[in-house]
């Protein structure tokens, strides 16, 4: 089966800082990936890499095998959806006028939307359970919904890959479960997902791989159980030991114990 | 009977409504054509509608002053007026859009000062490049709106946001300075000419008295100008979600910046051309058509095209009537209405200006 999407030798450095000398992944059309890693180690980088809104220093990444530096930004956005951490909306657009901006990459120079793009919308929503907000101003939206609308517009440029950075960041904890089950559903609707993801006791049972991102080591990838293992935590987090069955069996009581 | 009362509040309540938009659209333009019929009647010389109407149907009404007063007089300084606050209307709506800031208006943030500079080099240094009256100075008007928005763009843009004490200041100190060259030019002028008057009245705001040749010039730059806007008006929604995410959607950010401030600033020279410094028309009748049908540009542009002629054209007409027959520069008037409704937007953005 060919990768969906590949990183192959990747690099990439800011100015005066290297974040990664040479990072080879692939992704799967049916993954499911949590990427964890400690702040600072490259996890939004890596997302936006595979956006296409950053280019690659050297390497590159490959989409069904084209890299994605030779095809237009349109192209890319009608098959990997980026969903941002932050996202600031001038004026009060609502929820409906801002998911609508989901199918920028699929609208002509003139013209507006057609049949097919007002349903793809209509799909979004009812996917995200995000209907009901739809007249509602986007920048007055709890977290919880923001993040839940946020999605709905990745969701309406019919992408095969969504990105989400950081989705469960901010929510308490009955908002992290909706988005965890949101986020199951999308894998049961065969949209491929890499998530970049903080809290560690969410993964077990929903992402089926783990890429672990380390600074100045190669990436580290695995299923969660092998992942998620309290000595490598540790030495990665740089943090002392966590107990170990924590990690494998969650629960809403330990949870605060274990944010890493 | 009150659950159909609801129902209509309701449905007139949604903005997103097309036939509540196309009634609203309708009615502008109605109050529009209106309003240019009754500001022909009004004047020192009172013109009788009656008349107006059958002089306009071919008939002859009127005697020979009235004719020579509403054919070379009130008519060209109307459709003046009219397309001057459409174009700063629409250069504003640009603007706000392009910095992502309700309170991007052309005068404040220094494009009128760039256009007005522009025009007075094309008035004073190159007058025999004058065709029609002003057709080098408005194309220096245009150059000079390009250079002043660029230049206030980059000096109060951080990565690709533009906070509004960044704008506010950059504008200031653009606009002044630009305003005080454009009247340095005006003292050096030692011929005491045409082109002082010229830029006396460009200074103040007042609407000009152009000839028909040099009104079908300007209108054909605002037309274009308004025209040229509406492949924006979708691409400026995009850039409301922040430029990385209008890129990663497929906006070309760079492309649609230098478009907006281009067709931006043909817009804003000609209603300089037309009018000179009129402030807060850009920000008022933008502001307000966002009230009432929320922030999509794709709608706001053409609403906001016709409101801005409905509105610098009723302030035009009781800027020459209301002390007849002296007259006001319509610049003091609109900054009358203008700042005060300024300092109440400031004040809403008053969290962000003194976080």
């Amino acid at each position: 089966m060919t990768p969906l999407l590949r990183f192959s030798s990747l690099g990439f450095s800011f100015a005066d800082r290297t974040i990664f000398t040479a990072l080879d992944a692939s992704v799967p059309p049916d993954a499911s990936i949590a990427l964890v890693g400690p702040n600072g180690c490259g996890k939004t980088t890596l997302l936006r890499l595979a956006a296409g809104t950053l280019k690659p220093t050297h390497g590159d990444v490959r989409l069904h095998g084209k890299s994605l530096h030779t095809l237009s930004q349109r192209t890319i956005a009608r098959s990997i959806a980026l969903v941002p951490q932050n996202v600031e909306v001038s004026f009060g657009f609502t929820v409906q006028q801002f998911v609508e901006q989901g199918r920028t990459p699929y609208l002509k120079m003139f013209g507006g939307m057609s049949v097919a793009d007002r349903d793809a919308v209509e799909h979004a929503m009812e996917l995200t359970d995000t209907c009901s907000l739809r007249s509602r101003i986007f920048n007055q939206l709890s977290g919880g919904e923001r993040q839940r609308v946020k999605i709905a517009l990745g969701l309406a440029q019919q992408p095969s890959l969504l990105l989400l950075d950081e989705p469960t960041q901010h929510l308490d904890i009955g908002r992290q479960l909706e988005l965890i089950d949101l986020v199951k559903r999308l894998r049961r609707h065969g949209i491929a997902i890499l998530a970049s993801m903080h809290e560690l006791t969410l993964i077990e049972g929903v992402f089926s791989q783990v890429w672990m991102l380390s600074p100045g080591e190669p990436l580290r990838q695995g299923s969660p159980q092998e992942m998620l293992r309290p000595d490598l935590l540790s030495r990665v987090f740089d943090c002392p030991p966590l107990s170990g069955p924590v990690l494998l069996k969650p629960s809403l009581k330990q949870s605060e114990r274990v944010r890493v | 009977m009150t659950g159909k009362i609801e129902r209509i509040r309701s449905e007139s309540a949604a903005p997103s409504h097309p036939a509540r938009y196309r009634l609203l659209l309708g009615s502008l333009a109605l109050a529009l054509l209106l309003g240019i019929l009754l500001a022909a009647c009004v004047g020192v010389v009172p013109i009788p509608m009656h008349d107006l109407a059958r002089s306009l149907l071919g008939g002859q009404a009127l005697n020979a002053d009235q004719h020579l007063i509403l054919f070379t007089i009130r008519l060209p300084r109307i459709f003046a007026a009219a397309m001057a606050g459409a174009a700063l209307s629409v250069s504003g709506l640009l603007f706000q859009g392009l910095f992502r800031n309700p309170l991007a208006d052309p005068y404040v943030i220094g494009s009128s000062g760039g256009a007005l500079l522009g025009a007075s080099f094309g008035v004073f240094i190159l007058p025999q490049l004058s065709m029609a009256g002003f057709g080098a100075t408005a194309l220096l008007g245009v150059l000079g709106a390009i250079c002043s928005i660029t230049l206030v763009y980059m000096l109060a843009s951080v990565n690709g946001r533009t906070p509004v004490v960044a704008l506010l200041l950059a504008g200031f100190a653009v606009s002044t300075m630009l305003s005080y060259c454009s009247y340095f030019l005006e003292v050096m002028d030692h011929d005491f000419g045409a082109g002082m008057r010229v830029l006396s009245s460009w200074l103040h705001g007042t609407i000009n008295q152009p000839t028909w040749p040099q009104l079908a010039v300007l209108a054909a730059m605002v037309l274009v100008g308004i025209a040229a806007s509406f492949p924006l008006t979708r691409r400026l929604n995009t850039l409301a979600l922040g430029e990385e995410y209008a890129a990663h959607l497929g906006l070309h950010v760079q492309q649609t910046r230098i478009a907006v401030i281009v067709i931006g600033s043909l817009l804003t020279a000609a209603a300089v051309a037309l009018g000179g410094l009129i402030s807060f028309v850009g920000l008022i009748v933008p502001h307000m058509m966002r009230m009432i049908l929320g922030p999509d540009h794709v709608r706001l542009l053409p609403a906001t095209a016709l409101a801005g002629g409905i509105f610098l054209l009723f302030a035009d007409t009781v800027a020459r009537t209301i002390i007849a027959p002296s007259e006001l520069p319509v610049g003091v008037l609109t900054a009358f209405i203008g700042g005060p409704f300024f300092l109440y937007l400031l004040r809403q953005a008053k969290r962000e200006v003194f976080a």
